[in-house]
């Protein structure tokens, strides 16, 4: 509505509705183009037409993007009340590569993230906000067992930070010393205390916020805190990235029962960090290393180790 | 032709005028709400969100800026709950742990029960409270200085980073910044910033939600002041 009115891009508070003084001072109805999409199949065949997919509150259809370690990723239109379980391993077709799904990240960069055991949960507005997720934009991130769940948050926060307007103290400071927290858990300079503050720092935002963006920017902190905590507690006690995703954490090197010394590794670094002799073990320099993954990517013997 | 409305603030039944907010109405009756990016005679923008309120609606609260919330007819609003109290302790330290180089900060830190910062602290000259850009747009016309930016990159600046002519050069940007009364001990250099507890608000520490007549409200005129 700012940008319509001429104005800098910025929510307002809706302390008074739009529906009472919205654009231009009008009563104003705002809605995601899909909703509207909805409205003319509505008006044509029915309510209960429309009321006879779903579940109790949550009424109809929903679009869903379905992207991530599976099999069939795209846009996907299911009834309302279907499981995570029958969208990720049915239609979706499973994990694509072999790896063990852990879990799917719901809702697009606002949402949360639901471990497997919770695959059963319906996508339902209440049941995924409840579990600490969302329905949302329908956005279905799948993850597996080489995804770290200390860096999807970081990733999000990340993201959400530089979508933030900066006009309101909890959004604009919040997020970045949520982020300046995340960083050094995955920089393995995190202390356990932070944990705590982390929560209660993402509680503070998310209550105090002046929009939406800030409202839900802490979900993917909160919801990955709430059910894989044993990660954090591995980046900071241990040291240790048990998704092997995390490059302070982690260290490449060669096994020397694969390698047999073709040397493809070798002219794919980029930082120099191989060293062999034809037919000999390879060796990785672990300072020169920077963790990019192409000689693990090259490499046809699965020679490359992450630890 | 004045209009009123009865609200219930804190338990108090009181006898506010229609159309004012629930903040003015708050510090007109002694009521002390921190706020910082409020200015009585200024828009409010509900950006600093110290003046948050739980406003009672069909038996649970929603947490709102007072600033931005107008009072009316049989409205029930705490302003100093146990769960307000945590909000604004946390967000006063948040802003304290970004500008600690200000009196008028460090004042609101401590009136808001801020007894320890567990943030690296950073030592920026600017909080984005927006009363410059209102000052200069709404009293004098002149909008000479905008927000620019988003997000992290919000800052203050002259449109095209050049000042125009038709900034006066008056002052009163400079005047209404909380940024421009340094701490009692003198400026804080980089790397040696700390929580300081000085100021007057500490008086008031047994008695939350009493006036304290704080730095704040004395030198950029609160309601109470004015």
């Amino acid at each position: 509505m700012a940008s319509i009115e001429g104005k800098v891009g910025e929510p307002r508070p809706k302390d008074v509705h739009t529906v009472v003084d919205g654009l231009y001072h009008q009563p104003t109805i705002l809605n995601n183009v899909e909703t509207w999409a909805n409205v003319p199949s509505i008006i044509l065949n029915g309510s209960s037409w429309f009321a006879s997919r779903g579940t109790k509150n949550s009424k109809g259809t929903k679009i869903l993007a379905l992207t991530g370690r599976i099999k069939n990723t795209g846009l996907v239109e299911v009834a309302m009340g279907t499981s995570i379980r029958e969208v990720v391993f049915d239609i979706g077709g499973g994990a694509t590569n072999g790896n063990p799904i852990k879990a799917v990240q719901t809702g697009g960069p606002s949402g949360g993230c639901l471990p497997l055991d919770k695959f059963d949960l319906a996508v339902d507005f209440d049941v995924l906000a409840e579990a600490g997720s969302m329905v949302g934009s329908g956005g279905m991130v799948v993850m597996d067992e080489e995804t770290c769940m200390v860096d999807v948050a970081k990733y999000f926060l990340e993201f959400l930070q530089d979508e933030s307007c900066g006009k309101c103290l909890p959004c604009r400071l919040g997020i970045d010393r949520m982020l300046e927290i995340i960083t050094d858990i995955t920089e393995g300079r995190g202390r356990m205390e932070q944990l705590d503050l982390l929560e209660e720092l993402a509680d503070t935002v998310s209550q105090t916020a002046l929009c939406g963006l800030g409202k839900t920017a802490p979900n993917p902190v909160l919801s990955t805190l709430r059910y894989f905590r044993p990660e954090y507690e591995a980046h900071i006690k241990e040291k240790k990235c048990p998704a092997g995703v995390c490059k302070a954490l982690i260290a490449y090197s060669i096994d020397p029962d694969k390698c047999n010394g073709c040397g493809v590794c070798v002219r794919g670094c980029v930082h120099g960090a191989i060293t062999g002799e034809k037919k000999q073990v390879h060796v990785i320099d672990d300072q020169l290393c920077q963790r990019c993954g192409i000689c693990r990517s090259e490499c046809k013997f699965d020679a490359i180790r992450v630890t | 032709m004045l209009q009123y409305v009865d609200v219930s603030i804190d338990g108090a039944i009181i006898h506010a005028v229609k159309g004012t907010s629930v903040l003015d109405t708050a510090v007109e009756y002694g009521i002390c709400i921190p706020h910082l990016c409020h200015v009585p005679y200024l828009s409010d923008i509900g950006a600093c969100r110290l003046c948050i309120v739980e406003h009672v609606v069909n038996g649970h609260s929603e947490i709102t800026t007072s600033c931005t919330l107008n009072v009316e007819e049989g409205m029930v609003i705490m302003t100093n709950t146990d769960r307000i109290r945590k909000l604004r302790r946390n967000l006063a330290e948040l802003l304290v742990a970004q500008a600690p180089n200000s009196r008028a900060i460090q004042d609101i830190a401590l009136r808001c029960g801020v007894t320890e910062v567990r943030y690296p602290f950073r030592n920026e000259d600017c909080v984005l409270c927006g009363r410059c850009v209102r000052v200069c747009a709404e009293v004098w016309q002149a909008r000479a200085i905008g927000f620019v930016g988003r997000g992290k990159n919000r800052h203050v600046e002259y449109a095209l980073g050049v000042r125009p002519d038709f900034c006066k050069q008056c002052g009163n940007c400079v005047q209404i910044c909380p940024m421009t009364i340094p701490p009692c001990d003198g400026p804080m250099k980089p790397g040696e910033e700390y929580l300081c507890r000085k100021c007057e608000s500490q008086l008031m520490e047994e008695i939350p939600g009493s006036c304290s007549w704080c730095k704040l409200g004395e030198g950029f005129g609160c309601g109470r002041y004015v």
